[in-house]
């Protein structure tokens, strides 16, 4: 069964852009959300295996998003995917529990990588 | 808001450089996105009126698109992208592996690619100036316009909080030159930096330039 996916951006397109790329590689995009508060509430309901989160959103951003959805399920996989790739913006998305930081524009293999990378890692725990 | 005459050549030589390097990265970010080459114009620093904007970009009735964003943080600003109608519709082909030419109008989906270009290429300027300069510069979500430039220049202007008689510019023109392709397929871009009054001062003291006046 194909790995879970929770794609969280205020993008339209960057969703779709995502989904493309992880739904041709054997992942299910199990929901999408716009902003933070959103993806917690899809996060509850339906406890996907890795979350793909955009920062810059509104609403709730995905730094808030990482802390509450890490505050719901602290083994929570979250990768970021931003714009915002400045060193103070990765120490503070890991610090509140992202698992990686994807800078865009990101090539296709960037982002398999990382989710593989952070799926292997989670089932190893 | 700091006059013409009170800015010396060394201010707006940095801030010509600081455009070149931050939209040099920007330019390499949106041929990521695009998969395609880009080039940039050599930037312009200097302050305009409002009336020298509009020429600049073709006229007060050309229908162009706008993704606008608030720069929050140390410098706090405005960043402007600013593509002909011709350029938004071929934008939209190309990240959505289109053939040219099959966008003729703007749907929600089409809007939403186009801001992320905005996202992307802000962040990617962003990104590089904090770099050099160890500020912190983040952006705000973008917002959308799709109408004529007076319309738009006038209400992104009036809501920057950089309605004056003179705004600070940083200009360039993002232009991809193919052999083959003709002049009416070229992406023609341009990016607009309107400090807040006194960010460009914090600016000049990073790079350990004296602030100005």
């Amino acid at each position: 069964m194909g790995k879970r996916i929770l794609i969280v951006d205020d993008a339209a397109f960057m969703r779709m852009m995502i989904k493309n790329i992880i739904t041709k590689n054997g992942y299910e995009v199990i929901g999408e959300a716009e902003n933070g508060r959103v993806a917690v509430e899809l996060y509850k309901q339906h406890k996907p295996d890795l979350v793909t989160m955009d920062i810059t959103m509104p609403e709730m951003n995905g730094i808030e998003g990482v802390k509450a959805i890490r505050g719901i399920d602290p083994d929570a996989s979250i990768i970021m995917c931003s714009a915002m790739g400045q060193q103070a913006m990765v120490m503070e998305a890991i610090q509140a529990g992202a698992k990686d930081f994807v800078v865009k524009p990101f090539q296709q293999d960037r982002i398999l990588q990382a989710i593989e990378r952070v799926l292997t890692r989670a089932g190893q725990q | 808001m700091t006059d013409r005459g009170e800015m010396s050549d060394i201010h707006i030589d940095a801030l010509q450089e600081i455009g070149n390097i931050g939209l040099g990265n920007a330019a390499t970010a949106f041929a990521g996105l695009l998969n395609k080459k880009v080039d940039m114009s050599v930037p312009k620093a200097c302050f305009l009126e409002l009336e020298q904007v509009l020429p600049l970009l073709g006229g007060l009735e050309e229908v162009v698109s706008c993704v606008n964003l608030g720069v929050e943080g140390d410098v706090p600003a405005t960043v402007m992208f600013i593509f002909t109608e011709q350029s938004t519709y071929r934008i939209v082909d190309m990240l959505m592996g289109q053939e040219a030419g099959s966008t003729v109008a703007m749907d929600a989906l089409a809007e939403s690619a186009v801001m992320e270009v905005g996202n992307v290429l802000a962040g990617s300027f962003m990104n590089a100036i904090a770099g050099m300069t160890g500020l912190t510069m983040n952006s705000s979500v973008p917002m959308f316009a799709f109408d004529m430039m007076g319309a738009i220049l006038s209400s992104s202007l009036i809501a920057s909080g950089c309605w004056d008689d003179r705004v600070l510019v940083i200009e360039t023109v993002f232009f991809q030159e193919q052999e083959q392709e003709q002049e009416q397929d070229q992406i023609k871009g341009h990016f607009f930096l309107l400090p807040e009054t006194g960010a460009v001062g914090r600016l000049f003291e990073a790079l350990g330039l004296p602030a100005g006046s």
